[in-house]
């Protein structure tokens, strides 16, 4: 690629960033500091901590992202060794499947959990069957622990984050390293604390950072169990206020700067890059063969986890087939017609069209810019590629909710992107929100297909007379093809289970997109909850697609989809 | 200090056998090399003795000790890895201070004995680098002393030098024998550099597909090959094909046949006698043949001079032998370098340098 291109790439993709990820964020901090005489105050963000409801909502917030982290770790570090290091039956399979938790958004699968442990579910009755629980007095689950709950709900959700991340450092380490530890009389159990553990550190880290502030910010889950007690709900539940209150403003603030606190922390303690454990592997690693009955262990670790985590989806599916449930096991009797109204509620199919659209066009944009600067940041040698780089993976380290917020503020009437809105209609804002979320998922795919392949394929090309754009489009482009696929394909699936900016941006029910659409079919009386499950349930069927044909695309380069 | 012993070691990975029923013992003490192509099964004999695979049948002994199920951690060996394989989150001296720790050593002992052994290495003052920040070289230092400080039983070398450039592995070859010999070391040394096994080795096996080809002294294995394959992994040499046609009026030497005329040659067994008429093969170094005339030896090579390389110590020709293959000649501290031409020439060797191999 000839160096002005290079150039222009970094130009556009800086102005496109400065517009569209620093300017919203600006923008929301500047609504968070502004005074209704336009004075610098900071009035708004002391009533944050003086008030007793947001400083709740915020400890809550935090609880909620430390042990949802420290769940999800203690849950997939071991499936991560295991995987890497043992050969049990079913491995590959196991493996495949441990993404299924992630198919859906977890808010929906929030649905089918409050199927299951409410007081009349399936939980309570399966306890009255067995005699173990009193009839007249059942255990009320969500409402007495609906903190355990969301807490639960996210781990079952975001463990893969880790588990991929985790999984492929440990394949990525050199086998020789934990070698001459045992050479130097080092047993397996402190090998893995002196010398495992500490290298794949910096891949343990990326994934828990991403889990810790998905969880700190997450607004569906804790909006479904109906606890208001976190800063995301907070937030949510204050815009429906007149848009002038500065509060939703200032709670974002707030979170955007302990995201960053927490991040930067972890990343003190536990990200030092220079202990990557890297470098070519000189010996093979072999799989060891465990004994059968441990070999069977493993593989009830996996599927028992698994199982445990697509529970929630389960009681989705049930919940969209069921025409009665309530105080049973499993639904009474079922039935197809929650599909066939689904298909003729005023939202879904305007929900559907619209998700579709919104999703596709950011899929395209996300591609074009992803593209770019992975090729730009991989195979160029121009002064500010990494920034360019470290730039598109920003918007996994910032809360979708503040982003959002960010859109918001700089839309209002008056502001310079007012125009954006096009009226009412939320189109340009939710794609070019979708685009800038998803960007990390195509970038790191991208790059990783243009690592892989040698750039002296390209210069043959050149030797033999091809302009640098076309041997890019005739070798290149070609070869990383599937790479680009897969990233395309989280990038859509992704944005079409988008959550915070659908629930914000979009304010009309005709604009609605899938995400919204659920969430308002919830909460309407009647079959709703039911026809909320079968939007669900495709959602769910688009998404478990087309993660494991990413998957299966990009290997064990997964993983690098979820990295800061 | 231990003698190890191998017995039958067999060895698959999946259907192909990578190690077939093989036997070894080394002494206590002695520098010995495992010699092979990629691929013979070198670094999965050391890794077996090491204690990184189990083989599926056959035993290790270190001294009387069966060691054969014995982990490892628990084998007291010391290795250095190809890779080094160094740990990137440790500075120097934690790299080295590990394996005092893991047996667990008081801090004074660990403090005295890993500047002891940075000092033995040339690295004194280094211990607080980390490892990124220094050169290959000073890697595969770092490598050595972390192996010997924890004094180990016997140490293993899997192709320490070969991410070094070529004047450090001269150097690194005569330090590391040094400090063998200085400890009286048990060395286990893999590598497929024939210069570093001749210039190092007490004694040496030569590997090829999972099997011991040959054992036995540089030396030994220089002249006497046991193998076609062996005369020309261990150094360059020109085959020639022919059939034994009797024992010669030299005792222990015989007459073989070739396209060209009559050679005359030895064994590279002294207890084999080849019988008239079995088909050889003649192993003859380009060293050991000459321009000059050798009035005790009846090898004549009558052809012409196709190809002159001048290397300065030495100079190599490629001679056409009429009737004959290409041969190397090679010229030791040449006077007259010949050029390439049609003219007639002839080049001798010596009986004792015609080594008959079994075909």
């Amino acid at each position: 690629m000839s160096k002005s291109l290079s150039i222009l790439i970094f130009l556009v993709m800086t102005a496109f960033f400065a517009c569209f990820f620093a300017y919203p964020i600006w923008a929301a901090l500047e609504a968070a500091f502004r005074g209704p005489d336009h004075k610098f105050t900071l009035e708004y963000i002391s009533e944050v901590f003086l008030n007793e409801l947001y400083r709740e909502g915020l400890w809550n917030s935090f609880i909620i992202a430390v042990w949802t982290t420290l769940g999800s770790l203690a849950i997939a570090l071991p499936l991560a060794v295991c995987y890497v290091r043992f050969a049990f039956p079913g491995r590959a399979l196991l493996n495949s499947l441990v993404l299924m938790p992630m198919i859906l958004p977890p808010f929906v699968g929030a649905i089918g959990i409050k199927a299951m442990l409410g007081q009349a579910g399936a939980l309570n009755s399966l306890l009255i069957n067995l005699g173990l629980m009193d009839a007249m007095h059942p255990t009320d689950w969500l409402g007495q622990q609906r903190m355990l709950g969301i807490i639960i709900m996210e781990v079952l959700h975001l463990y893969p984050i880790i588990y991929l991340n985790a999984a492929a450092a440990l394949s990525n380490l050199d086998p020789a390293l934990e070698e001459a530890a045992a050479n130097l009389g080092c047993n397996a159990w402190s090998r893995f604390w002196r010398v495992t553990l500490p290298l794949i550190m910096p891949g343990v880290f990326a994934g828990g950072t991403i889990v810790f502030v998905w969880s700190f910010t997450e607004m569906g889950v804790p909006l479904l169990f109906d606890y208001d007690r976190v800063t995301a709900v907070q937030v949510f539940r204050s815009i429906n206020d007149l848009s002038g209150n500065p509060f939703p403003y200032a709670l974002v603030t707030v979170m955007l700067v302990f995201s960053t606190l927490f991040y930067l922390t972890s990343k003190l303690f536990f990200g030092n890059s220079s202990a990557s454990g890297g470098g070519r592997a000189t010996t093979g690693r072999e799989t060891i063969k465990l004994p059968v009955w441990l070999g069977w262990a493993c593989t009830a670790f996996f599927a028992g986890v698994t199982f445990l985590a697509v529970l929630p989806h389960l009681g989705v599916v049930l919940l969209s087939f069921s025409k009665d449930w309530y105080g049973t096991v499993i639904p009474h009797s079922l039935t197809l017609t929650h599909y066939h109204d689904a298909l003729g509620h005023e939202l879904t199919l305007s929900s559907i069209a619209n998700s579709l659209k919104y999703s596709a066009l950011a899929m395209l944009v996300a591609l074009i810019l992803g593209i770019g600067v992975a090729y730009v940041s991989v195979r160029t040698r121009i002064w500010g590629r990494q920034i360019l780089d470290a730039m598109a993976m920003l918007p996994l380290a910032v809360p979708g909710i503040v982003m959002a917020f960010g859109y918001l503020a700089m839309t209002r009437e008056g502001q310079p992107f007012h125009w954006l809105m096009l009226g009412e209609d939320p189109l340009l804002l939710l794609v070019i929100a979708y685009a800038v979320r998803r960007l990390p998922y195509v970038v790191r795919s991208a790059a990783a297909g243009f690592q892989q392949v040698s750039p002296t394929l390209e210069e043959a090309a050149q030797n033999l007379g091809a302009r640098p754009e076309k041997a890019l489009w005739r070798i290149t482009l070609p070869l990383v093809a599937p790479n680009l696929v897969a990233g395309g394909l989280l990038a859509f699936s992704f944005a079409m289970l988008e959550v915070s900016d659908s629930m914000i941006l979009a304010q009309q029910a005709a604009h609605f997109p899938i995400t919204k659409a659920i969430y308002s079919l919830v909460l309407s009386l009647g079959s709703g909850p039911n026809l909320a499950s079968a939007l669900g349930v495709w959602a769910m069927i688009f998404l478990a697609v087309t993660i494991l044909g990413a998957g299966v695309i990009l290997g064990k380069k997964l993983g690098a989809l979820f990295r800061v | 200090m231990v003698t190890i012993t191998i017995q039958e070691l067999t060895k698959r990975f999946g259907g192909s056998v990578v190690l077939s029923s093989v036997n070894l013992q080394i002494e206590a003490g002695e520098l010995f090399f495992l010699l092979g192509p990629s691929g013979c099964g070198k670094t999965t004999l050391l890794r077996h003795i090491a204690g990184f695979y189990t083989p599926d049948e056959g035993k290790i002994w270190f001294d009387d000790e069966d060691v054969t199920r014995l982990p490892a951690h628990k084998r007291g060996t010391g290795m250095m890895f190809q890779s080094y394989a160094l740990w990137p989150h440790l500075n120097v001296a934690q790299n080295v201070a590990f394996g005092l720790e893991e047996r667990k050593r008081p801090r004074k002992e660990i403090e005295h004995r890993v500047a002891e052994a940075l000092d033995q290495v040339k690295l004194d003052g280094l211990g607080s680098r980390k490892i990124q920040q220094l050169s290959g070289g000073q890697q595969q230092r770092v490598a050595l002393a972390r192996a010997l400080v924890i004094r180990p039983k016997c140490l293993l070398l899997d192709e320490p030098l070969s991410n070094l450039d070529a004047k450090l592995r001269l150097e690194m070859r005569t330090e590391i024998r040094h400090i063998c010999k200085q400890h009286g070391l048990t060395a286990i040394y893999v590598t497929h550099d024939r210069d570093e096994a001749l210039s190092m080795a007490d004694r040496m096996a030569i590997m090829e597909v999972g099997k011991l080809v040959q054992v036995g002294t540089p030396t030994e294995v220089y002249r006497n090959p046991a193998t076609r394959m062996v005369a020309e992994f261990i150094g360059e040499t020109n085959f020639v094909e022919g059939r034994t046609l009797r024992e010669s009026s030299w005792a222990g030497f015989f007459d073989v046949e070739t396209p060209f005329g009559m050679l005359r040659g030895r064994t590279n067994d002294s207890s084999w006698q080849p019988a008239p008429g079995q088909p050889v093969v003649l192993s003859i170094r380009p060293e050991a043949m000459t321009f000059a005339n050798l009035t005790d030896s009846p090898n004549r090579f009558p052809g012409h001079i196709v190809d002159t390389t001048y290397l300065g110590p030495t100079v190599q020709y490629l001679l056409q032998v009429q009737n004959g293959p290409l041969m190397k000649v090679c010229e030791i501290n040449p006077q007259e370098i010949r050029p390439p031409s049609q003219e007639e020439t002839r080049a001798m060797a010596g009986m004792n340098d015609v080594v008959i191999l079994r075909k």
